[in-house]
């Protein structure tokens, strides 16, 4: 029996799952490092310590040597956004894994699905029409939640065929989901915007960008993921579970209603939420979780932790590119993403349908 | 029979299931005596696997109930119903890999705490099964990169380590060659538990049930041991094919022969 040998991947030790996120951590460490010093101005990484140090102890610590524009560039700008990429990356991997477990489909994402163009459709409707202002800033998140809703129950409409979630069905349901949302959302946007001001607001729907972000939206968008993400700690072997089958999960002892129920309304409420921050950004919630199945293996409560982990380092990077690659301009934080997404998109639609009639 | 009668382990009571007002299952009441190999047989569509997805809750009748030990199974959770009773389906496409100790592990959902569980308990009962259905040594393979056989021994083994008294099968050695239906048979025969199974192959009932329940078009055609139930004109009846029926002089079991109606 001992012929048989295991790989390497995915880990099955502890102290290897241990130090795969360790490794994780340092590199997100210096891809933070890398991301404050980076940009339209580059700032000297010692500066960087010293404000961060300063601001963080709340008084001069060192003596400011450094211009004060660099202080405003790097604590009301430059932080703000890092954090908020790494929420995003993190809360769209989330999404991700809470969209494949539900469809038991590897191509299931909130992007994939359309449910991302549902809540930014939602989220410009609030911002054109500003039905929600009594809510203040949480105006544009209930819209952006609102839309997810409408979109993901369409989508799963689609996709469904007697219980089960083919990748075909899934794909079409995608594309029919999200042309219609992005539709309303660039009429809702033509109708009431002029001048070049329509291309920079669509843009930013469609294609995502952190440019927006600050401490205000990363505390609310933190807050929100940090309660998706400690529930879903909670239902790791559900989760488990449920991979199996909605029909052997429930003769195991899960309460599968219940579960999909919960399922859905998280993934709905943090893509939501992070589409109204970030606007739409593809391919995350896809390629992560899949990537990081493949090192740490399928099971939930090493998977969530870890793939959250890959995934904000993910943005992170990606956010760099995105300010660096034709700087001083600034690419859309999508396109950055889906050039490393699609490819990986088609390659799981390959290897989906050779299963089939194997 | 007052002397030995066996307790009713499972109780179908008058259950009716329907689709779209096409009646599926009409009507069926049946018991399961505790400690017996009960198999379900019957034509390609009439109702078998309904009326056990019915009794499994995977499914809600129109009418009528289920009954394990006198407690109706719809009152109960998922949870404590998955303590009285373990399913094995035919092999269940999974397109998210995982090895086979944690996909028997998951078994045991029923019996954890959401924290606080002893692992190493937990891992023993995971490899017993294992031992029992031989797959020993199997623990970190891929579920995925099975063969056949050896992924239904490993469903079998999840069954198992539920540690429910009874065990229901739906057609559980379907596509599995004839070596590995024995196989698997034998293993579920051994257990201490009752067993409720659909069976597909006639000699296969005959050799391991106590009782074959025989259905027609979504009712209960006759019940009975096997030598009284495999008799050529019930299966001309249901399959509509001839048989010539002997007793296997090793299993002492019935032995179906068909004679299909071919001219040579």
């Amino acid at each position: 029996m001992d012929k048989e040998k295991t790989p390497v991947f995915p880990l099955h030790k502890r102290s290897h799952y241990l130090c795969f996120c360790c490794i994780m951590v340092v590199i997100l460490f210096f891809s933070f490092i890398m991301a404050t010093t980076l940009g339209s101005v580059d700032l000297s990484e010692e500066s960087v310590g010293k404000v961060i140090i300063n601001q963080l102890a709340g008084r001069e610590i060192y003596e400011p040597t450094w211009e004060e524009s660099t202080e405003t560039i790097l604590w009301t700008i430059r932080i703000p956004r890092i954090l908020t990429a790494f929420i995003v990356g993190a809360g769209l991997t989330l999404c991700g894994i809470l969209m494949q477990v539900l469809t038991k489909n590897p191509l299931a994402d909130p992007y994939v699905l359309g449910i991302s163009h549902g809540a930014s459709a939602g989220a410009v409707s609030v911002i054109m029409y500003g039905y929600l202002s009594f809510l203040g800033g949480y105006g544009t998140m209930v819209g952006a939640f609102g839309g997810a809703v409408l979109s993901i129950v369409m989508a799963l409409k689609i996709a469904t065929i007697r219980n089960k979630v083919t990748a075909t069905q899934l794909v079409l349901a995608g594309i029919a989901v999200s042309a219609l949302f992005s539709a309303i959302t660039n009429f809702m946007i033509y109708h009431t915007k002029t001048g070049s001001d329509k291309v920079k607001t669509a843009t930013y729907w469609m294609m995502g960008s952190l440019s927006g972000a600050s401490w205000e939206k990363l505390k609310y968008a933190t807050i929100a993921f940090a309660v998706c993400f400690v529930v879903i700690l909670f239902l790791t072997k559900q989760l488990d579970v449920l991979l199996l089958g909605d029909d052997v999960a429930s003769t195991v002892g899960v309460n599968t209603d219940k579960l999909k129920l919960v399922i859905i309304i998280i993934a709905t409420l943090l893509t939501g939420i992070i589409v109204s921050i970030s606007g739409t950004i593809g391919f995350v919630g896809l390629t992560i979780p899949h990537i990081t199945r493949s090192i740490v293996g399928t099971k939930h409560k090493w998977l969530v932790p870890a793939s959250m982990l890959v995934g904000g380092t993910f943005l992170v990077i990606a956010d760099i590119l995105s300010r660096v690659v034709v700087a001083p301009e600034e690419l859309p934080i999508g396109v950055v993403s889906a050039f490393f997404g699609a490819p990986f998109f088609l390659y799981l639609i390959r290897k989906s349908n050779g299963k089939i009639g194997g | 029979m007052s002397e030995n009668t066996l307790n009713v382990k499972l109780n179908v009571s008058d259950l009716k299931y329907s689709i779209n007002s096409k009646v599926i299952v009409d009507g069926v009441s049946l018991d399961v005596e505790e400690g017996t190999f009960v198999g379900l047989v019957g034509p390609n569509g009439c109702g078998k696997s309904t009326l056990l997805k019915n009794i499994y809750k995977v499914y809600t009748p129109s009418r009528g109930a289920v009954y394990i030990d006198g407690k109706s199974v719809f009152e109960m959770t998922n949870k404590e119903s998955a303590l009285e009773m373990s399913v094995m389906q035919q092999e269940n496409n999974v397109e998210f890999d995982m090895n086979v100790f944690d996909m028997v592990m998951l078994g045991r959902f029923a019996h954890q705490k959401m924290f606080h569980n002893d692992m190493h308990a937990e891992g023993e009962i995971v490899r017993a099964a294992l031992r029992e259905v031989g797959m020993e040594g199997y623990e970190e393979r891929s579920f995925l990169s099975l063969s056949g056989g050896e992924k239904q021994r490993t469903l079998v083994a999840r069954a198992l380590v539920q540690q429910a008294q009874l065990i229901i099968l739906d057609e559980p050695t379907n596509h599995l060659d004839i070596g590995y239906q024995y196989q698997i048979m034998n293993i579920l025969k051994s257990q201490d538990v009752t067993v409720f199974s659909s069976v597909h192959d006639l000699n296969i009932a005959a050799c391991y049930c106590d009782k074959i329940i025989l259905m027609k078009k979504g009712r209960i055609y006759d019940v009975g041991t096997p030598e009284e139930m495999f008799v050529p004109s019930k299966i001309k009846d249901l399959f509509g094919v001839d048989t010539q029926i002997s007793i296997n002089s090793v299993t002492g079991k019935p032995n179906v022969i068909f004679m299909p109606d071919v001219r040579f």
